[in-house]
């Protein structure tokens, strides 16, 4: 049966024009797990908040929106609440109470359950989830990804038939986002609810989902299960090629124009498959034969040569040339040595021994998982915190020692885990202007220096608009713009592409990759194994206080097991050293044909 | 802190029991009396808080008494027994001592109950208790609860942003600071309306505001609590009794004056002992309950 029937449904938020979603039509059916996709700003969570009366947001709507066959207007509030389930973006803006034992019953009290209901459904949930080792704690004690599972199951409390996401992970790191597509996986695999999801992480969602449905724009472009849409894009050669997982992508730059003979493949072992089936053998004693023919096994960082751009590669060689005289401390933007860190006395020791240094004009990535004191690390260099044992330096000088505007200004320059909390003003073009008021410039050169930097971020359209109302990727350009305004020649990021959709990434990959090219240093920290393979130069694994391994990107990454990108894990059977999508897309395509 | 027994009952006995062995304290100004009750409050403040409940009991509470007590008879001059004259002329009688001894005796000995009060009724239990009286402000404690937490982390996390390009309120010199504070403040505000449209969402979509909502605990009234409640009305009843019976009271002024001892205010006496130290007694019972099991397997 169809849970809902969507017909010719149009909507314009008030004051607009152009249509928010235009002309869907859309059944989904009873048990079925259907993924949305599209980028920032296509109307995705405006299509799902059309599915709940109570969330939908004010504007010009016609068509209708059909709830198990009558209008959704008809279904009084009550049903409306038991029944649908919402989860919201922001793990903490979704928790209403203090207690995880409250959160799990507040729906149910809402409904007006008795005593007896709530607490066997609060019981039940919480075993489902797995929440009763912290089922008493505070709310503010949980981890991201606890809350966000928090708020799932306090939804499913109400054993609602359908449940909807709105890119629920976007703000989780890579394992506690894994966690929790798993569990909601496992709800609609195990009680049969239909399950209604965005996601912009499409690795992990896509396997799961029954269906895809692609927005672009406000309209529905792909509405298919998951291999046929993936066919569908490739064939299209949409934009959106970019946010699929990677054997996908892959695929569709290697078969491009030729027809397909084999079902596209969707995870790491479906691609690694297929690869074999396409080269003819799968035999792993040829991969070094191969490797060899490709010339990349006698020189690691030719890898590098291959993908980058004949800038980069220059830059590479500059960087390769200096390695020998790199050992002069001078050289040294960032240094730790020995540096030991807790937060309390009696604490555990979060950075341990931690002896690193990045040199100037390098591009560095550290990758980790939660908690290994990675943000610690950048807290550190920015003299927010202090060492109790060992050294910080930046540029030679200490830096919780040296006066802010000193250290700030043409210095180091730090973009915050979250963009918003650097903006302070009405407008984006009133928080740009503010960060040059104490400078003793002209009004005409601050004027030249506001337009360089409003052009470098393609701010034009948004200088007039509230910083909180820009979409993620907005929000995490302006606040660059802010921090280059200091004209930083160091510049620090902590989880850069959190929350950013492939096409956002890619281009604040090519802004780093521009600032770079200027000679900024810059350090990231990121799960986001993806984007630092294929923008950083060096990488470094943080573990347990830590770094326990740096490398040039390429080599490092072919080198880890695990903790490597998906490309790599995919293809490395035959090239080791391949480790973006665009290296193995190369080596395919010069040598398949 | 170690694992209470007595926090383990139903808040409802736990907030009778405070009031009870409060309201108590307060009136009853006999000496056998205060002396049960301060017996009761520091047995109980030490096992629930331990050492440190020593600690604060001597450092703090032992001064408090001394200086109250020898500070009433210097200002209060009234009673009959006239010890000696102050070189100001005025006399310091026996009764005001002693008064004075008894006045702040009461008031260490309410304090100590109140560090027990505060170990065993945690924010959830009283907003549980008055939550049934009053849901809509119940949630709304549980709300408060969860916001100042979250209110105080974003603004640290802002703070530290505003301070990586040297726009935090503890840079610069003041005029700048109260500027750049001022400015936090205000983008805090905008920053918690902006979430609470979220919030907003999240509870409406959770039907919050339909009727006859319901306020869910996990607190619940069983058999054990029911029996620790019949024992305790019990031990009222005759605490009751003996107080309508003036055996509780005491006269100071002019002259002292209490009952004599009977065997009415002894039993009233032994119930007031086993009332104050009612937690203590079934922590130590727990206790050995637990080591006899223990040691039978």
């Amino acid at each position: 049966m169809e849970i809902y029937t969507i017909k010719e449904l149009n909507f314009a938020f008030p004051g607009q024009d152009k249509a928010a979603l235009a002309n869907i039509n859309l059944t989904i059916e009873e048990g079925e797990f259907v993924a949305i996709c599209g980028q920032s700003g296509c109307g995705k969570s405006t299509l799902l908040r059309q599915l709940k009366t109570i969330l939908t947001p004010h504007g010009r709507r016609s068509g209708t929106v059909a709830y198990r066959g009558l209008p959704l207007e008809e279904a009084d509030r009550r049903t409306q609440a038991a029944d649908i389930g919402f989860v919201l973006q922001q793990p903490d803006n979704g928790i209403v109470t203090d207690k995880v034992w409250h959160e799990l019953a507040f729906g149910l009290e809402s409904l007006g359950c008795d005593q007896r209901t709530i607490r066997l459904r609060v019981a039940e949930t919480a075993s489902f989830f797995g929440i009763q080792n912290w089922f008493h704690k505070p709310v503010s004690e949980l981890s991201g990804g606890q809350k966000q599972l928090l708020n799932l199951a306090s939804v499913m409390a109400m054993q609602p038939s359908v449940l909807i996401l709105d890119e629920p992970t976007s703000q989780l790191d890579p394992i506690a986002a894994a966690d929790f597509l798993a569990s909601v996986g496992k709800i609609n695999r195990e009680l049969g609810t239909t399950v209604i999801l965005t996601e912009h992480r499409l690795e992990e969602a896509l396997p799961l989902a029954d269906r895809v449905i692609v927005l672009d724009q406000g309209t529905m472009i792909v509405n298919d299960s998951p291999r046929e849409a993936s066919a569908k894009l490739a064939a299209m050669q949409h934009a959106m090629i970019a946010a699929m997982p990677t054997p996908v992508q892959v695929y569709s730059a290697v078969e491009r124009g030729g027809e397909r003979q084999v079902p596209i493949p969707l995870t790491v072992k479906e691609g690694r498959q297929w690869l074999d089936r396409m080269k003819g053998d799968s035999v792993g004693g040829l991969m070094m034969e191969s490797d060899e023919r490709d010339g990349s096994v006698l020189d690691p960082y030719a890898s590098n040569f291959a993908t980058g751009s004949a800038r980069r590669a220059a830059i590479w060689n500059s960087i390769l040339n200096r390695k020998s005289d790199a050992a002069k401390a001078d050289s040294a933007a960032v240094a730790f040595r020995d540096v030991w860190f807790k937060y309390e006395r009696e604490g555990p020791d979060v950075i341990k021994d931690l002896s690193f240094e990045v040199k100037k004009g390098q591009f560095c990535c550290i990758v980790g998982g939660n908690g290994t004191g990675k943000s610690t690390a950048l807290s550190l260099i920015s003299g927010l915190l202090q060492p109790y044992r060992g050294k910080v330096t930046i540029n030679g000088r200490n830096p919780a020692a040296a006066r802010a505007s000193e250290l700030f200004t043409n210095g180091l320059g730090v973009l915050p885990q979250n963009p918003q909390s650097l903006f302070v003003k009405k407008t984006v073009g009133l928080d740009l202007r503010e960060m040059l008021s104490d400078t003793k410039l002209t009004t005409e050169h601050k004027r030249a220096k506001l337009d360089a930097v409003i052009r470098f971020a393609e701010l034009e359209s948004l200088l007039g608009k509230h910083p909180y109302d820009l979409s993620g990727g907005e929000q995490q350009r302006a606040a660059l713009a802010k921090v280059l305004l200091l004209e930083p020649r160091i510049l620090l990021l902590d989880e850069p592409t959190k929350g950013l959709d492939g096409f956002f990434k890619a281009k604040l990959g090519r802004y780093l990759e521009r600032l770079n090219a200027d000679g900024v240093t810059i350090l990231l920290v990121s799960h986001d194994i993806e984007f630092c393979a294929r923008y950083g130069q060096i990488g470094a694994m943080f573990f347990d206080g830590a770094i326990i391994s740096s490398d040039y990107v390429k080599p490092f990454f072919a080198g880890n097991g695990f903790y490597t990108t998906a490309a790599n894990r995919m293809a490395r059977h035959r090239w080791p050293n391949a480790v973006t999508a665009e290296d193995v897309i190369a080596r395919c395509s010069s040598k398949s044909r | 802190m170690r694992r209470s027994a007595f926090a383990a009952y139903h808040p409802f006995v736990n907030f009778v029991y405070f009031a009870a062995v409060l309201a108590f304290c307060m009136l009853w100004m006999h000496p056998v009396f205060q002396a049960i009750s301060l017996l009761g409050a520091v047995v109980n403040a030490v096992l629930l808080n331990g050492r440190r409940a020593i600690r604060f009991q001597l450092r703090f509470m032992l001064p408090l008494f001394v200086i109250m007590a020898a500070a009433n008879p210097m200002f209060s001059h009234a009673g009959v027994t006239i010890l000696f004259y102050m070189k100001d002329g005025n006399p310091v009688t026996l009764e005001s001592i002693l008064y004075g001894a008894a006045a702040s005796a009461m008031y260490v000995t309410v304090i100590v109950w109140f560090s027990c009060y505060n170990a065993v009724m945690t924010s959830d239990k009283f907003m549980y208790l008055f939550g049934r009286i009053m849901p809509a402000l119940s949630l709304i404690f549980a709300m408060v609860l969860r916001f100042v937490p979250r209110y105080m982390h974003q603004l640290k996390v802002i703070s530290d942003a505003q301070a990586c390009i040297g726009r935090d309120y503890r840079q610069g010199g003041w005029i700048r600071r109260a500027r750049n504070g001022i400015r936090m403040l205000s983008i805090m505000t905008t920053w918690a309306l902006e979430n609470a449209i979220e919030t907003a969402d999240s509870m409406k979509s959770r039907g919050y505001g339909l009727p006859n909502r319901t306020s869910f605990s996990i607190f619940r009234f069983d058999r054990r609590d029911r029996r620790l409640s019949a024992c305790m009305a019990g031990l009222l009843l005759v605490l009751v009794l003996g107080a309508a019976s003036g055996a509780n009271a005491i006269r100071y002024f002019p002259s002292v004056h209490v009952q004599a001892m009977t065997a009415f205010s002894v039993l009233v006496y032994a119930a007031y002992l086993t009332l104050c130290l009612l937690p203590a007694l079934i922590q130590t019972w727990e206790d050995w309950k637990w080591k006899s099991i223990r040691s039978r397997n």
